[in-house]
């Protein structure tokens, strides 16, 4: 087969030496014609099929970060040479992890590959390995916790890891999940005890993954266990140490809504069920042991030891599931929407406490109200159950989301939420309007649509145009937008405005992936084998992704994920042949599995 | 009635500087950002969702890119790197195209090249129509001032005004035309509302105010670029005036007359600080209204620094008496001041007249749509579908 590959690049900061690539692909089998058009190259069809009749090419090979970009010319112009415009073949260096200059090599593969008519990932052929059937599980929020249980109920160890002190991620935190309104807790919290007593799950909270040696099938992961200071077995969550605690601190599981103290508990349903000391704050740690101390004197079961020291952990698995979860985008750095500025400008999460039954209001929506700080004779915004209700709530979609300054990608779950803060406004205040400004409405999802419609009927005002500006006037905020479908500029006064914030790969990601060799897209989340094929598996042999962490996608999304890993995993224990290691292959490697691969079908057909 | 929709509309534009309306999904986020966007104008939204639907005879009568000022806040926070700022700069570059009926302004902007061929081919032609004449009537003497001597100059002032104001008037004729066009477009397309002779009347102050003032410009986040444009601009008007109607005095030396000269100082210093901030702000791309430069732009600020430039240079050598070094400069000067004068109807130049216009006729349709609508529930809706 005569082929041509024609080398462009659609972003000016792209990095891998098109030069370079052109060059090898020069000398590969079957390759007439190699034609490098730079930066996003002004194409003219008429050129390109009189170049593929000179050349008589049967094949083009696209080659850059996003060459789907060039396709239509080029499919047109082969069309227009009598050829076959199926022949058009992409070669992603960016989907296939040629990201940085380093990966040059990668680059060449990829493009080899696509010279023979081979998909990339198709050479991370599943290989005949030993398969350890322990597996660590990276992350213990609702993915993690559904991979965790499908390979634990199979019967196989695994270890699940989460770096803060209880598992549930970030839907322990939310009060409905959407479109359905079922309570969120109560789809997690079986679960997750479940996790807390199975036999075959050994689970370690507070603590983080250290080094990873060795390869597929056989890997041995170093746990940094961080000190509880409460010994877990024994602790029976009598609340005497919080009570007698008198250092105050804002709560992380409360989004910095209301203070919890040094010596704590997350939130009533965490698992493991047991109090821990945030050595940060407690007076007894900070002060070496000289100070307070106060808890060890009251805890009637003796269970608390303020001295316990960090210790690591060393773990023989097969497999390594990476469930790491996202964090929010930062809304302070959208400074017009004055997040940290208006006190009642709210992030999602923060809404989503608020209104959770078992937040800091008890799911009452009120305002922050100034109040004097006994202790620092400061006065400060707080929150209370007794706050007035705002009469009318602004709800500001794709904060940090779909914007070339902040984070390109669609954060997927926020359309979805926002509706569903939408609904509970009306059903909680059924007196404050509530104003919706989105750019565009993504209801993708099984019940999505109706969901959105019937909150629509509701009465909740959506409008079409986001918004530029929350300002002040006389003391209430100013929503700033354009109603775009009624042509017109509209200012709204409201009370409170919570922001759609969109998710990022979650902090220490970029520490996970050096470590583990996992390659990341460059928007931060962790690059599967094959978008379409193979949404699990990563080109690192035994690894594998579940969740938000390998990109946004809603709580049905991540489950189904998840228990598609825990299948992979459980298939490679025991059919003793684990997934291909695409990482660990050299350049010649993938030439000679790729001929192979080429070969094979041939044959086959 | 049928809507024409030019499907090549965003081609074309892309030679007048934009280049990414494509880039835009209509958030709304710049003209709610814009502190020019007030019913019934929609600022800059509205114009991106013409081009981008090729409604060329809507784009047409739109006055909204001239209330622009490219503050740069729409590009900046545009989500989109869509530049809608560099957009509304674009559409009045074509939109002077449009009013323009010689069809020049549309070349020019088209091809820089065309652009500068045209000023070397009038800077030549005056070069040689100025030697022509001083070696045909003026028997050889090249001088263009007396050397004191009390001989005449072989180019008095009132020979110069001879030349001077029969070009103006030349060319005020071609503005005219396309001014009457710009209210034809604007004032009397089917969208826009009928004004009577009396608002026209009434609010006809506001066109000697926003000439002056361009006070809409200092609504602006930052000011400076306002500033700068004001000093430019009041320079620009003063030298002309003493160029028009004081040559004589001005050129009459070597002795200073500072009943003249100390107007011609403070223009010289207005137009000498503006065209250097705007060359230097678009060398750096400091400001996002700087970022992107139209051939045009350049040719504009170079031309303008040479007259300039070559003005003061003439101005040290004859009041410094070194005569031959003046009369030199003195043709110089002309072949930059002639190309310089001839590009008023085509270029840049005209927004002089057309921004100013711009605000009065928004200021008469705001007006005419308020009015006609008032009690009504939802003036804008109603106003767009009229």
């Amino acid at each position: 087969m005569r082929v041509g590959v024609y080398l462009g690049q659609v972003r000016g900061s792209s990095v891998i030496d098109l030069d370079a690539v052109a060059n090898y692909a020069r000398n590969l089998a079957d390759v007439e014609l190699v034609r490098v058009l730079g930066l996003r190259p002004k194409l003219d069809p008429h050129r390109i099929r009189d170049e593929i009749r000179e050349a008589r090419l049967e094949r083009l090979v696209l080659a850059g970060d996003s060459p789907g970009y060039f396709k239509p010319a080029f499919t047109n112009a082969l069309a227009a040479a009598h050829g076959n415009p199926e022949e058009v073949r992409l070669a992603s260096f960016r989907e296939h992890g040629a990201t940085d200059r380093e990966r040059l090599e990668r680059a060449k593969s990829i493009v080899a590959c696509a010279v023979l008519g081979v998909p990339f990932p198709l050479v991370a052929e599943k290989e005949a390995r030993v398969v350890n059937p322990a597996t660590l599980v990276i992350g213990a929020g609702i993915a993690g916790i559904q991979t965790a249980l499908e390979i634990a109920d199979a019967g196989r160890q695994v270890y699940l890891v989460e770096r803060s002190p209880t598992i549930g991620g970030h839907m322990a935190m939310f009060d409905k999940t959407f479109p359905t309104l079922d309570c969120a807790a109560c789809i997690l919290t079986p679960k997750m005890v479940a996790v807390g007593d199975h036999e075959r799950i050994e689970l370690f909270t507070n603590a983080e993954v250290a080094e990873v040696c060795g390869g597929p099938g056989a890997y041995t992961v170093q746990i940094r266990q961080r000190a509880r200071r409460v010994d877990a077995e024994a602790c029976v969550s009598c609340n005497v140490c919080t009570d007698i605690c008198p250092i105050s601190v804002w709560s992380e599981f409360d989004c910095h809504l209301t203070h919890r103290k040094a010596i704590y508990i997350p939130f009533p349903q965490a698992v493991p069920n047991a109090y821990m000391v945030d050595p940060e704050a407690c007076t007894w740690v900070t002060s070496g042991g000289k100070k307070c101390g106060a808890c060890l004197k009251k805890c009637p079961k003796d269970c608390i030891h303020l001295e316990e020291e960090d210790r690591t952990v060393d773990l023989d698995v097969g497999s390594i599931v990476l469930a790491t979860g996202y964090e929010l985008f930062d809304a302070r750095r959208v400074e017009r929407y004055g997040y940290g500025r208006l006190p009642n400008v709210l992030t999602s999460l923060e809404f989503e406490r608020m209104t959770n039954a078992s937040g800091p209001t008890g799911g009452r929506i009120v305002l922050k109200t100034k109040k004097l700080d006994k202790r620092s004779k400061q006065e400060d915004w707080v929150i209370e159950p007794s706050g007035p209700a705002p009469q009318s709530v602004a709800i500001i979609h794709c904060v940090g989301s779909r914007d070339a300054n902040y984070n390109p990608y669609c954060s997927r779950v926020c359309c979805m939420y926002s509706l569903k803060f939408a609904h509970l406004v009306r059903e909680k205040l059924p007196q404050a309007a509530c104003h919706e400004f989105y750019i565009d409405m993504r209801a993708f999802g099984k019940g999505y649509e109706e969901f959105m419609e019937r909150i629509k009927a509701e009465g909740t005002r959506v409008v079409r145009g986001r918004t530029a500006q929350v300002t002040t006037e006389n003391g209430r905020m100013v929503v700033k937008g354009e109603d775009i479908l009624h042509d017109r500029l509209v200012e709204i006064p409201v009370d409170m405005v919570i922001l759609a914030v969109g998710v990022v790969a979650a902090s220490g990601t970029q520490e996970l992936a050096r470590q583990l060799m996992v390659p990341r897209d460059e928007d931060g989340w962790f690059s599967e084998l094959n978008y379409n094929g193979d949404p699990t598996l990563t080109e690192r042999g035994g690894v594998y992704v579940a969740g938000m962490c390998q990109g946004p996608k809603d709580i049905p999304d991540t489950v189904a994920q998840a228990s598609a890993v825990a299948a992979g995993v459980l298939h490679g224990i025991a059919s003793g042949r684990g997934s291909g290691d695409l990482s660990a292959l050299s350049l010649n490697e993938i030439e000679t599995r790729a001929r192979e691969l080429r070969a094979s079908q041939l044959a086959s057909s | 009635m049928a809507v024409r929709v030019n499907p090549k509309l965003i081609t074309e534009l892309a030679k007048y500087g934009a280049d990414d309306v494509q880039n835009c999904y209509h958030c709304g986020n710049c003209s709610a950002t814009c502190p020019f966007s007030k019913e019934p104008f929609v600022i800059p939204r509205r114009s991106m969702r013409y081009l981008q639907m090729g409604l060329e005879k809507s784009l047409r009568g739109d006055l909204e890119p001239w209330l622009c000022y490219y503050c740069g806040e729409c590009s900046e926070q545009c989500p989109r790197g869509a530049e809608p700022g560099e957009t509304m700069m674009s559409l009045r570059r074509w939109l002077t195209s449009r009013y323009d009926f010689t069809g020049l302004a549309g070349l020019f902007y088209r091809s820089t090249r065309a652009e500068i061929a045209a000023l070397v081919l009038v800077a030549l032609l005056t070069a040689a129509g100025l030697l022509a004449y001083g070696y045909i009537w003026g028997g050889g003497d090249l001088s263009a001032f007396d050397g004191g001597e009390g001989r005449r100059p072989f180019l008095p002032a009132s020979a110069i005004h001879v030349f001077d104001w029969a070009l103006g008037l030349g060319f005020l004729a071609v503005l005219l035309v396309n001014v009457a066009r710009m209210w034809h477009f604007t004032m009397r397309s089917r969208r826009s509302p009928r004004v009577s002779a009396a608002a026209y009347l009434k609010h006809a102050v506001l066109l000697p105010v926003h000439f002056f003032s361009q006070k809409r410009w200092a609504e602006c986040k930052e000011t400076t670029p306002w500033k700068m444009h004001l000093g430019l601009m009041l320079g620009y008007v003063t030298m002309l005036v003493l160029v028009m109607f004081f040559l004589e005095p001005l050129q009459h030396g070597p002795g200073i007359r500072w009943e003249v000269h100390a107007f011609g100082y403070l223009a010289t210093a207005g137009l000498l600080a503006g065209t250097i901030y705007a060359l230097r702000g678009r060398l750096r791309k400091s400001r996002s209204s700087h970022r992107h430069s139209h051939g045009t732009d350049w040719v504009f600020l170079g031309l303008l620094l040479a007259v300039v430039a070559t003005g003061v240079v003439l101005h040290l050598t004859h009041r410094l008496g070194y005569g031959t070094a003046a009369n030199v400069t003195y043709l110089v000067h002309m072949m930059a001041v002639v190309p310089w004068l001839a590009r008023y109807p085509f270029t840049k130049w005209s927004h002089l007249v057309y921004r100013p216009l711009a605000m009065y006729f928004a200021a008469l349709q705001s007006e005419a749509l308020t009015s006609r609508v008032r009690g009504q529930e939802q003036p804008a809706a109603l106003a767009r579908a009229a």
